[in-house]
C-alpha cells in the first residue's frame, strides 16, 4: 500500500500540506471539549480551509464511527490522510491527541482542587452550549447538502429517533441502519439510471 | 520492560480494536481490568479518573492516558496512550487508504450516498445527548435558559460566519466565568 496518494488521483478540493494539517489539528485538538470535536473538524476542514465538500467529509465522519477507535482520532486520520497523504494522517493524529494529552494531565493534577469550586462546572456548561451549537451547525449544514429523497429523509430521521429520542444503542443501530441504506441508495441509483 | 509498562500494553492493546464508538464502549472493561484483575487503581481512584477524562477536551479514550500516569508516571502514559491509538490508526489507515485510492463505481457511489444520512442522523442525536446530560441536573431554571441562549446564540455564529471555532468556545467559557463572578 502507497504512502501518498498521487494528488491527481484525489477527488476535488483535497490539497494542503502536511503542515496545514497539523496547525489546524493542534488547534481543534486543543480546543474540542467532549462531543463537540467532529463538528470542530467540519469548521477548520470544511467551512475554513475548504480541502473537501460536506459529502466528502460525511463518509469520513461514518468510516470513522463505524470502526473501532477514538472517532476524534479517526475522524483527524481520515482526513489528514485525504488532504496530504501518509504524512498528513500521521500529522492530524498528533494534532489532535498532544495538546488533550498535555491538558488532561495537567487537569488530573488540579482536578482535586478545582473540582470543589462551583465556577468550574459553570464553565464547562458554557463550553459544552457552545460545543452543542456548533454540532447542530454542522448537522444544518450537511442536511441542506443531503438529496431530497425519501430514502435519505427516512434513513437520516430513523437514526436520530433510535439514538437520539429513543436512546437505543448506538452499533446495533448502525449496523442495521448502514447496510439498509447502502441497499435503498444503490437501488434508487439503478431506478435513476 | 518494567512489569508494569508490559502490564499496560496488555490492557490497552486489544481493547483499542474494541472500542466501537470511541472511550464508552470500552470504560467497563477499563474498569475491570485496572481494578479487579491487576489492582493497580481502587475503584474510587478510577472514578476520579473517569470524571477528569469527561471534563478534558479530546477523545474520552485519553483515560488510558490518565491510568497509565497513575500506575507508571510518564512512561505510562506514553505506553497506555501507544497500546489505545496505534492499533486502530493502523486499521483506519489501512482502510481509509484503500477507499480513498479506489475508483468511482455505483457500488462506492451507493455506500457514500447510503453513509450520509446515517452520519448525520447520528449528528442530531449526539448533539441532544450532550443537551440533555448537561441539563438533567440543572434545577436552576435561568441557567437552563442561558445555556439554551448560549446554544441558539453559537449556532448561529457557526452556521452564518467563519470564525473559528476556538474562538467561540474560549470566548464562551470567558464569558461563563465572569457571569459567575458577577452573578453568583
Amino acid at each position: 500500500m502507497a504512502e501518498d496518494i498521487p494528488p491527481q488521483d484525489r477527488p476535488d478540493g483535497a490539497r494542503g500540506s502536511a503542515l496545514d494539517v497539523l496547525m489546524s489539528f493542534l488547534k481543534i485538538g486543543g480546543s474540542a471539549f467532549g462531543g463537540s470535536t467532529q463538528a470542530m473538524v467540519f469548521r477548520e476542514v470544511v467551512d475554513r480551509r475548504q480541502w473537501m465538500s460536506e459529502q466528502q467529509f460525511l463518509v469520513g465522519q461514518a468510516i470513522a464511527q463505524v470502526l473501532p477507535g477514538a472517532n476524534p482520532v479517526n475522524l483527524a486520520l481520515y482526513m489528514g490522510l485525504k488532504v496530504a497523504g501518509g504524512l498528513g494522517a500521521a500529522a492530524a493524529v498528533f494534532g489532535m491527541v498532544i495538546p488533550a494529552f498535555c491538558i488532561i494531565m495537567a487537569m488530573g493534577f488540579a482536578y482535586s482542587e478545582l473540582s470543589s469550586l462551583p465556577v468550574t462546572s459553570f464553565v464547562l456548561h458554557g463550553v459544552a452550549a457552545a460545543g452543542v451549537g456548533a454540532t447542530i451547525s454542522q448537522g444544518l449544514k450537511t442536511t441542506r447538502k443531503l438529496p431530497k429523497r425519501a430514502s435519505t429523509i427516512i434513513v437520516g430521521l430513523g437514526v436520530f429517533v433510535a439514538i437520539g429520542l429513543l436512546r437505543w444503542p448506538m452499533i446495533p443501530v448502525v449496523i442495521v441502519a448502514v447496510p439498509l441504506s447502502i441497499v435503498w441508495a444503490y437501488l434508487d441509483q439503478r431506478r435513476a439510471a | 520492560m518494567d512489569n508494569k509498562l508490559l502490564g499496560l500494553f496488555i490492557v490497552f492493546t486489544p481493547l483499542s480494536l474494541l472500542s466501537f464508538g470511541g472511550g464508552q464502549a470500552i470504560v467497563a472493561d477499563i474498569q475491570y481490568q485496572t481494578v479487579s484483575v491487576h489492582g493497580y487503581l481502587s475503584n474510587a481512584q478510577f472514578a476520579d479518573l473517569f470524571a477528569v477524562s469527561r471534563a478534558a477536551p479530546g477523545p474520552s479514550t485519553l483515560i488510558a492516558a490518565l491510568i497509565g500516569y497513575q500506575v507508571a508516571g510518564f512512561w505510562g502514559a506514553i505506553v497506555a496512550c501507544l497500546g489505545i491509538y496505534v492499533p486502530s490508526s493502523l486499521l483506519v489507515y489501512g482502510i481509509a487508504s484503500w477507499w480513498q485510492k479506489h475508483k468511482t463505481s455505483p457500488v462506492k457511489i451507493a455506500v457514500e450516498r447510503g453513509l450520509a444520512p446515517v452520519a448525520v442522523g447520528l449528528i442530531f442525536a449526539g448533539a441532544l445527548a450532550v443537551v440533555r446530560a448537561a441539563l438533567a441536573n440543572e434545577p436552576n431554571t435561568i441557567i437552563v435558559a442561558l445555556e439554551l441562549v448560549t446554544l441558539a446564540i453559537c449556532c448561529s455564529i457557526f452556521y452564518f460566519s467563519k470564525i473559528g471555532s476556538y474562538t467561540v468556545v474560549f470566548t464562551t467559557g470567558g464569558l461563563f466565568f465572569l457571569i459567575h463572578l458577577l452573578a453568583f
